[in-house]
């Protein structure tokens, strides 16, 4: 038994964000029934990457990934005999993930009021952009925008040239990711709660504000008037030789902020001539423009000489914290991601078999696991609704999109 | 009210926190924003940098009060047999311990996960490291960044054919405090429906590799490696920030044909509707840099937050870039009630950021960080049941300050 097993999770999202929640809690053995648009499915299957040679629908590697462990029934919740299936299946499930614009979960009956009236043992955890009541200049959203309306966005990258945009962050989703993590916590929290109380929970996450919660430590400061704040795109910043320095086979990221760490860097380079002019504690004390200038091109001439792995290896030993700036394939070759485990094959119907990323944390008695690939669409839509409400209850072929 | 019924989710849990500086912090913070009473111990030989750094006084330090609002302090010194007796004493009390020091510190101590656990079987015991708590790389340790670094973030972020710039330096410690909590979460669950604890080994840098999925799955599926590319994307076309009047920035992202019609109308220039090099995703992807230079031209005069709303209108997702002073003093985030106010054992007040979640039946969130020490009484009087006179006999040992 996993530390889920036997929980209902209703996932009504169709995008990043609610489907990633949904896959947090589907690999810890929830079962996660996934509720698709008979025909075209869920909106992720259009976005790569795309396995080679695959067909439109079962082809996404997002999907896959997002997907693992879950059940898909086709099932449209808009017209009024699949939003009666919809209404039966909530009396079987502990919990809904949605992460449609506002206003959509009142379109399908399913308002926090109605929850409460009508099904108060169901946890609904709602993703949205800007939270249940958008102001109109945040109507539409993506992750982008939503990167930019929380402060990630204007600072980044750190020391940024002001002339240059600033930039996206990794990746297409990470605002997804980020508020489908918070999505779950939340979830697993009220799941815990409603042991003792059997009662449910209207949960309401913003994208923006789980972004910008993210910057708390600065953020905090801010608004309690202990940080400055103002127009400067450095405003998160902290100052020092810290940075990205090129390598032979790469990049490495070198951090710099207190005397030992300058000390180790002396042991690491044997005490070149040019250390000598600066003071031992400079980095806390004396951190002057020009000495960061200076220390930066001494630092970039050594590093252009050394392999990123190797040089990282040896000034972590003596204690200085430079490390590599690794790509997709770094991490597949990275020995501490095969001991732990980070990377799991998994095997597609349709995609074949490919090395998928799991999750960063390792719990001893209850590990997450990848014991199913990604549904097909409608996959489980026959069975899957006669286990979960009884064969009576199922709508008309028409409402699923007939077998699948 | 006190720190056992605030109510929310996580009411009469107990966690005891063994944490410095962000993410270890952010933990305990989270876990308390959901109604959890959380207990620092903290010892005054080791303390937490963000109490002393750059500040004169340890019980007024604003980087620490960022963290650690909603909690008790206890202190105890750890380097003798005796505080650690208390604190085993106190973990037999206890749900949950985080800790975030540096590798091998908790064995050291004497606080390893088979020591607690012979005390309180199931306690949920949660260890943050940058590489995790074992494997051939458990040894190194590093900041924020260079979780981003490592975990295949900062290769991502960069100007087109450019060297990695990276995300900003504060990314990353609480997205690994928050991948804790819900480990954590999952484990306590765990333990109210069958009585069995375990040890939860968080890894900050597979956090970091967890928000980038899709890209690595790239690289599995197709052997593809991502460079940087600035603000382009794979399925919209303009994607980007472009600068507006009086240095401000404004993010547009044009997801569909219909959306590029729009923005086209908003820009008053209908003849690039058709135009070859911009009708559909794929040619506006081809033609990015003249799109780019293009949609920058138009903005380049305009009001940012005006030209934000007016996309808005217009079925167009488009944000004005908010600066840190924007951000305290956006509407929205304050009408959510996204920051609050706080207020500390001395009745002072004080505005900070709350929690990101709005639930029915939440916890409240009303007390500042504590003082160091703070809650000794409680700690050693309420909970461990030390007479007052055995409280005086080990704060003259020196094991309790």
């Amino acid at each position: 038994m996993s530390a889920l097993t036997g929980y209902k999770v209703l996932e009504l999202a169709e995008s990043v964000s609610g489907e990633y929640c949904g896959k947090l809690l589907a690999d810890f053995g929830a079962e996660l029934i996934k509720l698709e648009k008979p025909g075209c499915g869920s909106p992720t299957r259009q976005l790569g990457p795309r396995a080679p040679g695959t067909d439109d629908l079962e082809g996404s590697g997002l999907f896959a990934y997002l997907n693992t462990n879950k059940s898909s029934i086709t099932l449209d919740v808009t017209n009024p005999s699949g939003a009666s299936t919809l209404a039966t299946l909530l009396q079987h499930v502990d919990a809904v993930i949605d992460d449609h614009p506002a206003g959509w979960l009142k379109g399908v009956g399913l308002d926090p009021d109605t929850l409460k009236q009508v099904h108060p043992q169901v946890v609904l955890c709602s993703i949205t952009a800007f939270g249940q009541a958008p102001p109109q200049d945040r109507l539409h959203a993506q992750d982008l925008t939503v990167f930019h309306s929380s402060g990630w966005g204007y600072h980044t990258g750190s020391t940024a040239d002001e002339n240059q945009p600033p930039l996206k962050g990794a990746g297409r989703f990470l605002p997804s990711y980020e508020a489908g993590l918070e999505a779950a916590l939340c979830v697993v929290a009220s799941l815990y709660e409603r042991e003792d109380s059997r009662l449910g929970r209207f949960i309401d996450i913003s994208q923006q504000e789980v972004l910008a919660s993210r910057a708390d430590y600065v953020l905090a400061q801010m608004v309690a008037g202990d940080m400055a704040v103002g127009p400067q795109r450095s405003a998160y910043d902290l100052h020092g030789p810290a940075g990205i320095f090129p390598c032979r086979d790469g990049y490495a990221y070198i951090w710099m902020s207190a005397p030992a760490h300058w000390a180790a860097l002396g042991k690491l380079l044997d005490n070149p001539q040019w250390m000598a002019s600066f003071p031992a504690n400079w980095l806390e004390r004396e951190c002057t423009p020009q000495r960061v200038a200076e220390c930066r091109r001494h630092i970039a001439e050594w590093l252009k000489t050394q392999d990123k792995h190797a040089v990282a290896a040896a000034a972590q030993n003596l204690g200085l914290t430079l490390v590599a700036i690794n790509n997709a394939r770094d991490l597949l070759d990275s020995p501490q991601y095969r001991y732990r485990e980070f990377f799991a094959q998994v095997e597609h119907p349709v995609q074949g078999v490919a090395l998928y990323p799991t999750v960063p944390y390792k719990l001893s008695e209850t590990p997450a696991r990848i014991l199913r690939p990604a549904p097909l669409l409608g996959q489980h839509t026959e069975r899957g609704l006669a286990t979960l409400v009884g064969e009576q209850a199922v709508g008309s072929r028409a409402d699923t999109g007939g077998a699948s | 009210m006190t720190a056992r019924n605030r109510g929310g989710p996580l009411q009469g849990v107990r966690v005891v926190e063994l944490t410095k500086v962000w993410a270890g912090p952010c933990v305990g913070k989270l876990l308390a924003y959901l109604g959890a009473e959380v207990i620092r111990v903290e010892s005054e030989d080791s303390l937490d940098v963000t109490r002393t750094y750059g500040v004169a006084d340890i019980n007024n330090a604003p980087g620490f009060q960022s963290v650690n609002p909603q909690k008790l302090s206890v202190q105890i010194n750890m380097k003798t047999r005796e505080g650690v007796g208390l604190l085993l004493d106190l973990l037999g009390k206890s749900d949950i311990l985080v800790e975030n020091l540096r590798p091998g510190a908790v064995k050291r101590l004497g606080l390893g996960y088979d020591k607690v656990k012979a005390i309180k079987p199931d306690i949920v015991y949660v260890s943050m490291g940058m590489y995790g708590s074992e494997g051939p790389l458990s040894y190194q340790t590093g900041y924020a960044p260079c979780f981003a670094a490592l975990g295949g973030l900062s290769s991502l972020v960069g100007y087109e054919g450019g060297a990695p710039v990276g995300m900003n330096i504060r990314y990353a410690d609480s997205t690994f405090g928050a991948s804790a909590v819900y480990g954590a979460l999952v484990a306590l669950l765990h333990r109210r429906r069958t009585g069995t604890g375990q040890f939860v080994d968080v890894s900050a840098v597979e956090c970091m590799s967890s928000m980038i999925g899709d890209s690595l799955m790239d690289f599995a599926l197709n052997g593809a490696i991502a460079a940087c590319d600035g603000n382009r994307h794979a399925e919209m076309a303009p994607h980007g920030a472009y600068a507006c009047r009086n240095g401000e920035w404004v993010s547009i992202a044009v997801a569909s044909d219909d959306q590029w019609r729009a923005l086209v109308d908003a820009m008053g220039q209908p003849g690039l509707v058709d135009h070859p090099s911009f009708c559909s995703l794929a040619a506006r992807r081809t033609h990015g840099s003249e799109l780019d230079s293009l949609v920058a031209a138009w903005t380049a005069t305009r009001d940012a937050q005006e030209l934000a709303c007016d996309l808005q209108q217009r079925g167009i997702a488009a944000s004005r870039s908010q600066s840190s002073l924007d951000l305290v003093s956006d509407p929205h985030l304050w009408s959510r009630g996204f920051y609050q106010e706080v207020t500390d054992s001395a009745g002072q007040a004080k505005t900070t950021t709350g929690p990101s979640w709005k639930m029915s039946r939440a916890a409240k969130v009303s007390s500042g960080a504590p003082r160091l020490g703070e809650h000794n009484a409680y700690v050693l009087g309420d909970i461990l049941g030390l007479s007052a006179a055995e409280q005086r006999a080990l704060t003259a040992a020196g094991i309790t300050r």
